[in-house]
């Protein structure tokens, strides 16, 4: 049964606690991967969580020289190899979405990999099990899909994919924002 | 009308088109260099030490497995440009001391982690110099002669380089060589299986094929190693013969997986230094500005660079603004992310990131 995380944008207050959590995670080696952002800090409060979108056809793989960063048969985008990344940083400038992080001192790139120790398994990732306001969810494609029926987008817009730079994994959504109402959390 | 003659060039001719590939050329080239240097270190083959034999040929073979392996991943767009590139670059002043660095203390992998690094020099440090004595002892470029007088003779590539007394410091540190480099790599991979056990990023993502097998395949050398000393010295050489065999297969074995596995990071590691290089050299030729926030953040060359790679895999990043992706820092492209998702124009406004660390 496949699931994805799934992202609701607007559901996000700003709690960090997905930044924590995933500094958390087996291998994370206490440093988070994902980042939260003030949408448009001088008018209002709302704030929208960034992360890893996990691309089908990853820019950060294509210009890798060293072939360091694999994709995990479910689809994860994973961190580069220890023994293989030399540093280059091609990754974090052809990344459309500016995630992956490097660390100079360590000479290597570290980035989102859905934690892939929990993930592989079924269990949903650091972030969404902890994220307070659903807007980081695991779901199925069926649970997916009843979202989609659910917010009766028949415009064409269900999914923020159209603002994305190809296919990814991970589902982005903004059902207020989409169907012009609005949400308070 | 403007007619432009072209005369045809003369098609160059090099000593290229005498192969069928570039595959094949430089396993000419290898092999000869190899004959050559055997012939002349045994002098004229007369010093051949043919129970070493199923070395050589497994040297030959783990060669044609480097080359086909190095030769397919260099025709990959990114690499290709930073071999290119950092061929240029080689001399460049800083080369020796990011050489010394990456290849020799490892200071990178010491940031990773103490153990992480202790691990590392034993079983590379531990492989390193067993090659340095058993490749030159197969292909006869070192071999021993014992005097009459008790004196000890290390001879390399035919010149006797070193005369010490049989039973002195020096001749007992290169009788037993093998042994210690092998003690080395047994406690490394030890090390290293030990924490493929306990670090759970290790057991995320290892693979038997991928981690272990490399680990499995360096303690199984190492400790067939031991084992024919050991049958020498205590067994009085029973068994050896056998032991030998196993040795020998353990060791071929292991050089034909060394292109395909994990341990292809040695011979493809050194590209660390074209990397360095290519980041400091054209950082200080010209940098690149944020098209958002003006800030520097990549060389220009760097930025074009990937722009190309991406556009020969069929990605492309050009937005609607003009700009293409690679040419915002990387704070400005999520912001600009954030604000492909709501319609605000977050990545215009003057507000630093706040709170990305997870800290309070
Ligand atoms: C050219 C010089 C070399 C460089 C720059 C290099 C670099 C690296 C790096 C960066 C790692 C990842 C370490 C970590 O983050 O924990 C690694 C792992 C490893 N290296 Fe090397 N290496 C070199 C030579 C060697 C040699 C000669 C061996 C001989 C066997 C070797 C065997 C290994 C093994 C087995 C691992 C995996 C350890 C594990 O299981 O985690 N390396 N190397």
């Amino acid at each position: 049964m496949k699931q994805r995380l799934y992202i609701e944008l607007e559901n996000c207050i700003g709690c960090r606690s997905c930044l924590a959590a995933c500094t958390q995670c087996g291998g994370h080696e206490e440093r988070n991967r994902n980042y939260v952002y003030d949408v448009n800090p001088f008018v209002n409060r709302q704030t929208m969580p960034l992360m890893c979108l996990h691309c089908v056809n990853p820019a950060c793989a294509r210009s890798c020289p060293a072939q360091a960063i694999q994709i995990h048969e479910t689809g994860a985008v994973l961190s580069a190899l220890v023994e293989k990344c030399i540093g280059c940083q091609n990754c974090t400038i052809a990344c459309p979405y500016g995630i992956p992080k490097f660390d100079t001192e360590q000479n290597l790139m570290y980035k989102c990999d859905l934690c892939i120790d929990r993930t592989k398994d079924g269990i949903p990732p650091m972030c969404a099990s902890v994220c307070p306001t659903n807007t980081l969810q695991w779901l199925t494609e069926e649970e997916i899909e009843m979202k989609q029926k659910q917010f009766n987008l028949d415009n064409g817009k269900w999914t923020a994919s159209m603002k994305l730079e190809g296919e990814t994994n991970v589902r982005v959504n903004l059902p207020g924002i989409l169907q012009g109402v609005t949400k308070l959390f | 009308m403007n007619h432009q003659t072209v005369i045809p060039g003369k098609k160059e001719q090099t000593i290229n088109q005498a192969f069928a590939s570039n595959f094949a050329k430089s396993m000419f080239l290898a092999i000869l260099g190899l004959f050559i240097l055997t012939f002349i270190g045994t002098r004229m083959f007369t010093h051949i030490d043919l129970n070493l034999y199923g070395y050589m040929v497994g040297t030959i073979v783990f060669i044609g497995g480097f080359f086909y392996r190095f030769i397919a991943w260099g025709e990959r767009p990114p690499t290709k440009i930073l071999i290119k590139k950092g061929m240029k670059l080689l001399f460049k002043k800083s080369t020796p001391a990011t050489t010394v660095n990456h290849l020799v203390t490892y200071k990178f992998i010491w940031n990773r982690g103490i153990y992480r690094w202790l691990q590392h020099v034993l079983m590379g440090g531990g492989t390193i110099l067993s090659c340095f004595v058993t490749f030159p002892l197969v292909f006869g470029w070192m071999y021993f002669t014992m005097d009459d007088n008790g004196m000890y003779n290390i001879i390399m590539i035919g010149v006797n380089v070193l005369t010490v007394p049989a039973d002195g410091i020096i001749a007992n540190l290169s009788y037993n060589a093998l042994n210690i480099t092998a003690t080395m790599v047994i406690l490394g991979v030890c090390m290293a299986l030990y924490r493929r056990l306990k670090n759970n990023q290790a057991r995320a993502e290892q693979k038997f094929m991928y981690d272990f097998l490399p680990l499995y395949l360096l303690l199984f050398v190492s400790i067939t190693g031991l084992v024919l000393t050991f049958m020498n010295v205590v067994l009085h050489g029973f068994g050896h013969s056998v032991m030998s065999l196993i040795h020998q297969y353990s060791v071929i074995i292991t050089l034909i997986y060394l292109p395909f596995g994990k341990l292809a990071h040695i011979p493809f590691r050194p590209l660390s230094i074209f990397a360095k290089n290519y980041r400091e050299h054209y950082s200080q030729q010209s940098m690149k500005e944020c098209k958002v926030c003006g800030e520097s953040f990549v060389s220009v060359e760097q930025s074009n660079d990937v722009i190309d790679v991406l556009s020969i895999n069929q990605i492309d990043f050009k937005q609607d603004e003009g700009f293409h992706l690679a040419e915002l820092c990387l704070p400005c492209r999520r912001k600009y992310r954030i604000a492909q998702f709501s319609g605000a124009p977050t990545h215009q406004l003057k507000v630093k990131e706040a709170n990305q660390n997870a800290k309070g």
